[in-house]
């Protein structure tokens, strides 16, 4: 029971990271990408194979891990510049299938039956323990780093940015080195999570990084509301430990699966429907209103015109 | 492997059959961006209700294949219909994002492939219990029964599309509500009527392909999202968005493609194709890849592109 709640916090923290990071890009930077699954996959399959094939220390191959999902990101980033809203959606998911088709067919990364004999990142009898501390400590800088960022002056560019690009632009500032620094810093994290969960799960399969994956991290930050910096915490919070009460009905696995499904994608809909505005986000700001206001204030000023 | 003209006649032969299900899919997701305007990912889970009631109709009821068939259409149809009623209607009237309908189009879908997977199964499943058609050969060329009936139907069905949105009130009334919605809603058209028709063509259209991949081979309840779906946003995208009859064109173009592609690269391979037509398609051609026609066609008329001001401040 202790281990399965331990594992449970480990995986919510990993969650936290991911949507903290997607909420960067998509939150406060307003670039509609859904491709956030696939700098978690190049962050865990490029840390354990790091530490697998040339021997670093698994820190040392989170790090990198890290880093090569933030440099990947520029394959994304660079060229969305030149389109947005659902076109960067579409744009974002051939990238992302692209991507995990490719892991999904190279023998080095396991392929279809995935990457197992990943080293562990400790070996100790309080491996979940002191895993579960780190993963939260690790969550608590990164939330702390975030709200310092979104916070402070670069903050307040990103928000001008987002809320309306053209009069961004014609005050002379640079939109397209905060959008890459955005997508680098969120994929960044992404990344990392993904060598926390490699180097603590051991295996990894390509499914895991599907458009599925997309919609439930985007689900994460919505339902907690996007563009604030709790809604995302709580959100993914939330949405990793309702659908694992029902784990304590002993349900065969064939039946349990699905059923996590239909009540993970159910309470999705719900909360579109209930409450679009998130968990935690006001209706005046973050949730999907972030992206409502800067659309009502692209058409106002069309109508303006 | 050496293209002889056998085999090209084969692998086009094949391709073409294969295609016909694809073209379908594909009129059906463009049909419902152009006038609904919403990317429909939720087209998987209508597919999957498609097919599961034409499940139940033919391997629960014993329905032979027509009265099956209608069966499964009817559902889909109400089911289409219903997701247009009470969720995109409801999410339009609040101006909501195009990710809260990415959201809920996922979100549908895979609520319906969990349903079907907690209600059927998770083993693949075909429509009847023998899928072998009988073959003859025309020719070098091997020519199955289910290749005729998949050309006959979806040349049918493209045609009575064409000829709806070109020869009926409803359909003119769909293609203006497409173009200009509250302008069309000023001359008395109902868009709200026009977005329940859309919705229940595109049920059909999807019914027909999934009656046609269900009695070819067996498929998984994800198998719509995780392939069928794919390659209608593609054929869409290339077709140019908002160009219905040329998303099935593109339809058969992919379809001819993957089925030439084997002689140069591996099938596992064939896929990466696609998802790299999205990206750069989607990135070098948003406003899609413009067949050179000498002058619009009827059917290119009946599914004309959006005005260029639209897309290109889309693109921008």
């Amino acid at each position: 029971m202790i281990e399965f709640l331990l594992t449970l916090a480990i995986l919510a923290g990993i969650n936290v990271l991911l949507a903290c990071g997607f909420n960067l890009i998509l939150g406060y930077g307003g670039l509609v990408s859904v491709a956030q699954p696939v700098f978690y996959a190049i962050g865990a399959y490029s840390s354990a194979l790091l530490s697998m094939k040339l021997g670093l220390p698994v820190p040392l191959a989170m790090v990198l891990g890290a880093l090569i999902a933030a440099i990947a990101s520029f394959g994304l980033s660079l060229p969305s510049l030149r389109v947005s809203g659902d076109y960067l959606v579409i744009a974002s998911m051939g990238f992302q299938l692209g991507i995990i088709h490719i892991i999904n067919n190279v023998e080095f990364t396991g392929a279809a039956s995935g990457l197992s004999g990943i080293v562990s990142a400790i070996e100790s009898p309080w491996r979940s323990q002191i895993y579960a501390g780190t993963i939260i400590a690790i969550c608590a800088v990164t939330i702390l780093a975030i709200r310092w960022l979104v916070t402070g002056p670069y903050g307040r560019a990103i928000t001008a940015m987002r809320n309306d690009e053209e009069v961004f632009a014609s005050l002379g500032r640079d939109a397209v080195h905060i959008k890459v620094t955005l997508f680098a810093v969120g994929s960044g994290i992404a990344g990392l999570a993904g060598g926390l969960y490699a180097h603590y799960f051991l295996f990894l399969t390509p499914d895991q990084y599907g458009i599925f994956s997309s919609a439930t991290l985007l689900t994460m930050v919505v339902v907690g509301g996007a563009a604030t910096v709790r809604g995302p915490v709580l959100g993914a919070i939330f949405l990793t430990v309702l659908p694992e009460a029902i784990r304590f009905l002993n349900l065969p696995i064939a039946v349990m699966a699905p059923l996590q499904g239909v009540i993970f994608t159910g309470l999705v809909i719900l909360f579109l429907f209930v409450k679009p505005e998130g968990l935690f986000g006001s209706k005046s700001g973050g949730g999907l209103d972030a992206w409502q206001s800067r659309a009502m204030s692209s058409s106002m000023r069309k109508g303006a015109k | 492997m050496d293209l002889t003209l056998d085999l090209a006649a084969q692998l086009t032969w094949t391709g073409l059959a294969s295609s016909s299900s694809y073209c379908l899919f594909a009129l059906a997701f463009a049909l419902v961006l152009k006038v609904n305007r919403i990317w429909n990912f939720a087209q998987a889970g209508l597919m999957v209700v498609a097919y599961f009631a034409m499940f139940i109709a033919f391997r629960w009821l014993g329905l032979s294949p027509l009265p099956g068939a209608i069966l499964g259409a009817i559902t889909t149809i109400l089911a289409a219909m219903a997701l247009e009623y009470w969720g995109f209607r409801i999410l339009r009237q609040r101006n909501s994002s195009v990710l809260t309908f990415f959201i809920f189009t996922i979100a549908m879908s895979q609520f319906l492939i969990y349903m079907a997977e907690l209600i059927f199964g998770t083993d693949p499943k075909t429509l009847f219990p023998s899928i072998i058609a009988p073959v003859r050969f025309v020719g070098p060329v091997v020519v199955s029964d289910w290749d005729l009936i998949a050309l006959s139907l979806t040349v049918t069905l493209v045609g009575a599309l064409w000829l709806f949105l070109r020869k009926t009130r409803e359909g003119k009334a769909l293609i203006a509500v497409s173009d200009e919605p509250d302008l069309a809603e000023m001359y008395g058209m109902n868009k709200d009527r026009a977005y329940l028709v859309s919705m229940a063509l595109a049920a059909i259209l999807m019914s027909a392909g999934m009656y046609l991949i269900g009695t070819k081979a067996a498929i998984f309840p994800s198998t719509p999202l995780s392939q069928f779906m794919i390659f209608a946003v593609i054929a869409t995208i290339i077709g140019g968005i908002g160009n219905i009859f040329a998303a099935g064109i593109a339809g058969i173009f992919l379809a001819l493609l993957q089925s030439y592609s084997i002689l140069v690269i591996a099938s596992k391979w064939q896929i990466l194709l696609l998802y790299i037509l999205i990206f750069v398609v989607i990135i070098l051609f948003p406003q899609g890849v413009k067949l050179k026609l000498g002058k619009r066609g009827p059917a290119r008329k009946a599914g004309q592109l959006p005005p260029a001001d639209d897309v290109a401040e889309k693109a921008s």
